[in-house]
């Protein structure tokens, strides 16, 4: 009974849906609101305004950076969620009858992370510094770094692991992203006037692109140590 | 100073710092990072008094981050309904003194820090919701409000905690979806995501998505203001986090959902595009029953903090009511109320947390006769709770009575009989809880003698019962100020 009244819900409520959708302006055609108006301002001018060579950049850090700003405090919000959430909790102090089993990883998963690991780190390394000018940045460099922090802690013992993280400064670390971005930000602010203000002079463009790395490794560090804690928290270690 | 156009993202960024750097600069006893959240709420609250008294000047305005232009930037806009900000400053402020001693007894000591760096987080996202001018702008705000929200509900690690925070978790993301997948459908309508732009070029869009689109914000602004019957996530949530988080949650962030409902009207009623009409009567409905529910459930609780979160329904019921009328008077009185309502429920709330930290009891038969113990607390919960009923001279009065008004006003007097009724039942359990505070003897004999709590508990609650009292005095100059917006937001209709 309730099965069949859930399916007539979803079923009524897909058709809604469906009928609203139907309504939109035609997907992919070049006359449609979202090609036209500030989309087509983008592609048009944002190369020249920016000097960013590519669009998507130009759009997250220029035009919408205050939003990227937002979505790097959201991440650490994240973060801090977790944390606040899972500190001095034990990790076998929920589950009584679940053992801890300490099994020592395979050698082939040792080896295969061992090969692997400076390739993966330079690859996010590239893949950072390179946000402005190609696809990929801060976010999935980041996501990298991250994911080999986690590779890296599966395979290495308590100890070593530990030390992946900068234990002294990590207070600092974690929230590294929003940091510089506000950082870089002021600069703009109180050099030329406006927050989140790139240089737009010819002369200018290095010092411009120097702003945009700072950002781009400090959203990729700051995300890799989120992932890496958040992993690290739930295993029940700090 | 005060026409400084960067100070309105200052304004945002120095609470969102304050939050991250928290944790950097605390010490072993959570002092210093109670130190630190305080600073930075004094310097938040005062750029927001340095935004009030320029919209006081010269009425609305913005800035663009960047130095783009909107509609290619991100714009900020500060207006009369902006002006929330100075309720959210200060009740952050008031919740971070009262947590001094609150915290430390209630929170593990790692988890002081970030408690603090939380509850920070949460007036940024308020803030930034409150003052931009961008939809996705907006919504990014609202996941950082949310995210936080969800967090400090669960902090104090009880098990009841975390059930009551998952639950708000899950309806909050769906919201948060719902909320999103609105934004989405008006950029594919008019290819832009600056408020006052997609006003403008709303007209002649396509009608079946244009109505789901206010449809799906509707729906997500309303889960997040726990209208009735999307509140069955708020009681648990609001009665059991910590007692300043309550005030927070209770006072402002189901207000979010409103303002974000004005800033829905705004783009709807300014475009014409389309007619609201369904949508106010469902939402008036809505309110009423939310009014009637609301204080229905809160005359069966025993629990002081669960009786104080059934009424945040029922006035939430009020304002989507003096919305849903959508007649100058009754829009004047939501929104006014979306003010009063935040000092009053945070006089109860920290009101309540300071009884129940000093007494150890949490239900109306635990705290009989504490009026002898604890004179002060429970006189300022006394007054809250008569300007929660609304007699006159408090702040609760005025706008109850402007709701009233207009519903004469849009000429559906019914409303007006719902609302009076209402406020009959509130007062039914609001004489419950003064009762078992006076004039009722203390159950147990024995009893550890209970004394008034510290300072930092005990100013907080007072101010506010104060401002109770204040507001209802000068029940007229926030009407006044927020009269301009209304006639704005309104003038489009014509006739209005």
């Amino acid at each position: 009974m309730k099965r069949a009244l859930t399916l007539v819900l979803l079923v009524a409520l897909a058709a809604v849906l469906l009928n609203a959708v139907a309504d939109l302006p035609p997907h992919g055609s070049p006359d449609t609101p979202a090609y036209t108006h500030v989309g087509a301002y983008y592609l048009e001018n944002g190369s020249e305004e920016t000097g960013s060579e590519n669009i998507v950049t130009s759009i997250i850090l220029n035009y919408r950076g205050f939003d990227t700003n937002g979505e790097v405090t959201v991440i650490v919000t994240a973060l801090m969620a977790v944390i606040a959430v899972l500190t001095g909790v034990q990790d076998t102090g929920t589950q009584p009858d679940a053992e801890v089993i300490h099994v020592a990883p395979s050698v082939v998963v040792r080896f295969i992370v061992r090969v692997l690991a400076p390739f993966i780190l330079v690859f996010a390394v590239y893949v950072i510094l390179n946000g402005h000018v190609t696809p990929g940045g801060g976010f999935q460099g980041g996501t990298m770094l991250g994911a080999l922090a986690i590779a890296l802690t599966l395979v290495l013992g308590e100890r070593e692991s530990s030390r992946l993280l900068p234990q002294r400064s990590l207070r600092v670390i974690q929230v590294i992203a929003p940091l510089t971005f506000v950082a870089v930000g002021l600069a703009g602010l109180f050099i030329w006037g406006d927050y989140l203000f790139f240089p737009r002079d010819e002369k200018l463009r290095g010092f411009a692109e120097a702003m945009l790395v700072l950002i781009e490794a400090g959203i990729g560090i700051g995300g890799a140590v989120v992932f890496a804690r958040v992993f690290r928290l739930m295993g029940g270690r700090q | 100073m005060t026409s400084w156009p960067p100070l309105l993202v200052l304004f945002v960024l120095t609470p969102l710092v304050g939050a991250v750097l928290t944790p950097a600069v605390s010490d072993a006893s959570g002092r210093r990072s109670w130190e630190w959240a305080l600073g930075t709420m004094l310097l938040t609250s005062a750029m927001a008094g340095a935004l009030i008294m320029r919209v006081l000047d010269e009425g609305p305005f913005s800035y663009v981050v960047g130095g783009w232009v909107a509609p290619y930037g991100i714009e900020l806009r500060f207006d009369e309904f902006s002006a929330f900000v100075a309720v959210v400053c200060l009740l952050g402020l008031l919740a971070v003194i009262f947590s001094r001693h609150y915290a430390r007894d209630a929170l593990a000591p790692g988890r002081i820090p970030y408690y603090y760096t939380l509850l920070l987080l949460n007036m940024t996202g308020m803030i930034g919701f409150i003052v931009t001018g961008d939809l996705f702008n907006l919504y990014v705000f609202m996941e950082i409000l949310s995210l936080s929200a969800y967090a400090l509900v669960a902090i104090s690690g009880e098990k009841t905690a975390e059930m009551a925070a998952f639950k708000y978790l899950v309806m909050g993301a769906v919201s948060s979806l719902s909320i999103l997948f609105g934004v989405g459908l008006l950029y594919a309508l008019t290819g832009s995501l600056n408020m006052a732009d997609v006003t403008g070029r709303l007209a002649g869009s396509a009608e079946a998505p244009l109505v789901l689109a206010f449809a799906a914000l509707t729906l997500g602004f309303m889960v997040k203001s726990a209208l009735f019957p999307l509140h069955i996530w708020l009681p648990d949530a609001h009665a059991i986090a910590p007692s300043p988080v309550s005030a927070v949650l209770s006072g402002l962030v189901v207000k979010v959902g409103i303002l974000g409902m004005l800033r829905v009207y705004q783009i709807a009623y300014g475009s014409g595009a389309i007619d609201l009409s369904g949508l106010n009567l469902m939402l008036t409905w809505l309110g009423a029953i939310s009014i009637v529910m609301g204080a229905f459930f809160a005359v069966f609780q025993d629990d002081i903090k669960m009786m104080l979160a059934y009424s945040t329904i029922s006035n939430i019921g009020y304002i989507v009511m003096g919305l849903g009328l959508a007649s100058p008077y009754s829009l004047i009185g939501a929104s006014v109320h979306v003010f009063n309502h935040a000092l009053i429920k945070a006089t109860l709330f920290l009101g309540a947390g300071a009884l129940i930290h000093q007494t150890g009891r949490r239900t109306l038969t635990g705290l009989a006769g504490v009026g002898r113990s604890m004179p002060l607390t429970t006189a300022a919960v006394s007054i809250g709770a008569i300007s929660i009923v609304g007699i006159p001279p408090t702040a609760g009065f005025l706008c109850k009575w402007y709701i009233a008004l207009g519903a004469m006003q849009a000429g559906e007097p019914l409303f007006a009989v719902a609302l009076v009724f209402g406020a009959l039942l509130i007062f039914v359990y609001y004489i419950r809880m003064v009762n078992a505070f006076y004039f009722r003897k203390p159950q147990e004999a024995g009893a550890p003698a209970v004394h008034e709590a510290p300072a930092t508990m005990l100013v907080p609650v007072l101010i506010l019962a104060a401002l109770c009292l204040v507001m209802g005095v000068l029940g007229r100059l926030p009407l006044s100020f927020i009269e301009p917006a209304v006639t704005r937001l309104l003038a489009p209709l014509g006739g209005g």
